[in-house]
């Protein structure tokens, strides 16, 4: 831990007090316990910030560490006393550490890890424990509460049952988060240590879900909607995604309209790719892979008893970025003037089969304006509603007069 | 788990003939053969393609053992020199079925080329060629100089801008005025 960034601390906390610190006085003082005295930092700090706010007239901070703070107030960086229920414990990932679970009150939760070194008693599952100066500091961007040797943990009779609150999908953030949704895709899974992955809805968006293989831990079942409470939620490459392997999952009654994280895009259409236009879908429940023109599934092999579909695969550009789009049968239908059956029947009867369709669909649509709105899924948007730009009016004269003032 | 998209796709850049013609400074990005290579315009873009739409008003059909389509685009502004050879098979039929005169769209990479005696001979080699609309026509002349008046705006706050007044001197009103006059030429 650096100096600096310790005195800002301490700066910081007295100045949300009101208080106007000598950040130069604090350091060196810091400097002072730790290099000339051997101090560690934490423990520095503590004494330093006591000075300090003993200085400043400031008694409840002097006291901070030990005053008992709710779960969900609690920042990277503080000395806490929490008083909570241990709702998770997960397999320890190494040695050095002891345990690793989740913590929770009824303010919120949160992940914990105890050092090895540290000597502590083993926590229990579902038992309440009050846990004296323990340090919170922030682990792939989410707070975690490590306990070490200078933490006090001691058991607690009191057994309250927790109700954690339902956090919407959108508004989750990493750490720790409990929802209720449904199991809208299933996906496969493309690891030996993974049990299911796929996607979760709720009215307010959808996220990606893992559960790895671990004793005891079932799958959800497609359309299935779950309480699911602690699950960890992990920020990789800007997005969210939820594990559960933390977490206790209940199903639950009732339906839920799956909301989708709708963005709208208006742009040319640029580019219409390969296997836009008729394609041959694999017959077999539940797989709808688009076959080879050998009417090969990449799973299924060779299926005869293919059906037909219409879709569009394609480029949507507004001149700053390009974005691929896929559109699905109704709107191929729409925007081309082309039904499903009119296809197959032309496919079957022209002589270059399914590419006099491709032809078709992208004289109709490539180079033209449209506005297309859906949900983002793997870099490519699936687009729910499209319609062509229309000119308008106003927009000319409006650019006119952005151009032209001064030229007119 | 589906595989991240890593590779995003450079956008097609809107622009006007008048301002496509200027166009002189190109550059490769990296020293790999694969490296793409890219213009900068003179209202400080850079771009490795772009599009467009006017009027095909006339084609050609040149070479003998090596069959390329030229063809000319009208916009507001001025002319895009438009080719379509056989390395880019499915474009040069499209352009080969296409009656001049059509309203067209054209996606394409721009395209330098300096002759024996220093002149500057700016194209775009077409990536595909499509019949559209006159609405389609107008849609993008409100889109192209909406791009090229943010562009404006924007001039001397990027490195590509910066390095294009260097390269061009580019004036601001002689681009404004383009903008206007090829806004003029749309109907209300």
């Amino acid at each position: 831990m650096n100096l600096s960034d310790v005195t800002e601390r301490i700066s910081r906390k007295l100045e949300s007090s009101g208080a106007q610190p000598d950040r130069q006085k604090i350091e060196s003082r810091l400097r002072r316990l730790v290099e000339e005295f051997g101090v560690n930092v934490a423990e520095a700090e503590r004494t330093v910030t006591g000075d300090l706010a003993r200085e400043h007239n400031l008694p409840n901070l002097v006291s901070s560490s030990s005053d008992l703070r709710p779960i969900n107030e609690i920042a990277p960086g503080e000395w806490v006393t929490i008083e909570g229920k241990i709702v998770s414990l997960t397999p320890s990932i190494s040695p050095s550490i002891a345990q690793n679970g989740i913590i929770a009150d009824s303010s919120g939760a949160m992940r914990f890890v105890v050092w090895s070194r540290a000597n502590a008693p083993a926590m229990e599952y579902g038992h309440w424990y009050r846990i004296e100066s323990a340090v919170v500091d922030e682990y792939k961007g989410s707070p975690n509460m490590k306990i070490h040797s200078g933490t006090t943990i001691s058991q607690m009779e009191k057994d309250v049952p927790l109700l954690p609150s339902i956090t919407p999908s959108a508004e989750l953030a990493p750490g720790v988060g409990s929802v209720r949704a449904k199991v809208i895709q299933d996906w496969d899974v493309l690891s030996d240590r993974m049990l299911q992955t796929g996607l979760l809805g709720d009215e307010s968006g959808t996220i990606k879900f893992v559960i790895w293989k671990e004793e005891g831990k079932e799958k959800l079942e497609l359309d299935g909607v779950y309480n699911i409470y602690y699950a960890t939620v992990d920020e990789y490459n800007g997005r969210l995604s939820l594990t559960l392997n933390t977490a206790m999952y209940i199903a639950d009654e009732g339906d839920i309209e799956v909301g989708r994280n709708e963005t709208e895009i208006q742009g040319a259409l640029i580019h219409v790719a390969p296997g836009s236009g008729l394609i041959k879908r694999c017959p077999v429940e539940g797989c709808n892979r688009s076959l080879s023109r050998q009417n090969y599934c990449p799973v299924h092999e060779i299926q005869s008893n293919f059906r037909y579909d219409l879709r569009l695969k394609g480029v949507l550009d507004d001149g700053e970025r390009a974005r691929n789009i896929l559109m699905q049968r109704d709107l191929v239908e729409k925007l081309t003037g082309i039904t499903l059956d009119e296809a197959i029947s032309i496919a079957e009867s022209n002589p270059i089969g399914m590419d006099e369709i491709f032809y078709r669909v992208r004289n109709a649509v490539l180079g033209r304006y449209y506005t297309c709105s859906g949900g983002e899924f793997a870099g490519r948007m699936l687009v729910d509603s499209c319609a062509p730009v229309t000119f308008k009016p106003e927009e000319l004269a409006a650019l006119l007069n952005r151009a032209g003032g001064e030229v007119a | 788990m589906r595989p991240q998209a890593t590779f995003e796709r450079e956008p097609a850049r809107r622009i006007f003939a008048s301002e496509f013609r200027e166009t002189r400074y190109q550059f490769k990005e990296g020293d790999d053969e694969k490296s793409p290579n890219y213009v900068i315009f003179p209202t400080g873009i850079r771009s490795n393609r772009i599009f467009v739409v006017g009027t095909l008003t006339e084609k050609q059909r040149q070479g003998d053992q090596n069959i390329f389509y030229r063809g000319r685009v009208i916009d507001p502004t001025g002319t895009f020199f438009i080719m379509a050879g056989s390395y880019r098979p499915e474009a040069m039929q499209q352009l080969a079925r296409i009656e001049a005169p059509a309203f067209v769209a054209v996606v394409g990479k721009p395209n330098l080329f300096v002759t024996q005696e220093g002149n500057c001979l700016v194209s775009v080699n077409a990536e595909s060629i499509t019949v559209v609309d006159r609405e389609t026509r107008d849609l993008w002349v409100l889109d192209t100089a909406r791009e090229t008046l943010d562009r404006l705006d924007a001039l001397g706050t990027t490195g590509d801008s910066r390095k294009a007044q260097e390269e061009y001197g580019t004036q601001p009103e002689v681009y404004r005025k383009i903008v206007y006059d090829a806004l003029s030429q749309v109907q209300m």
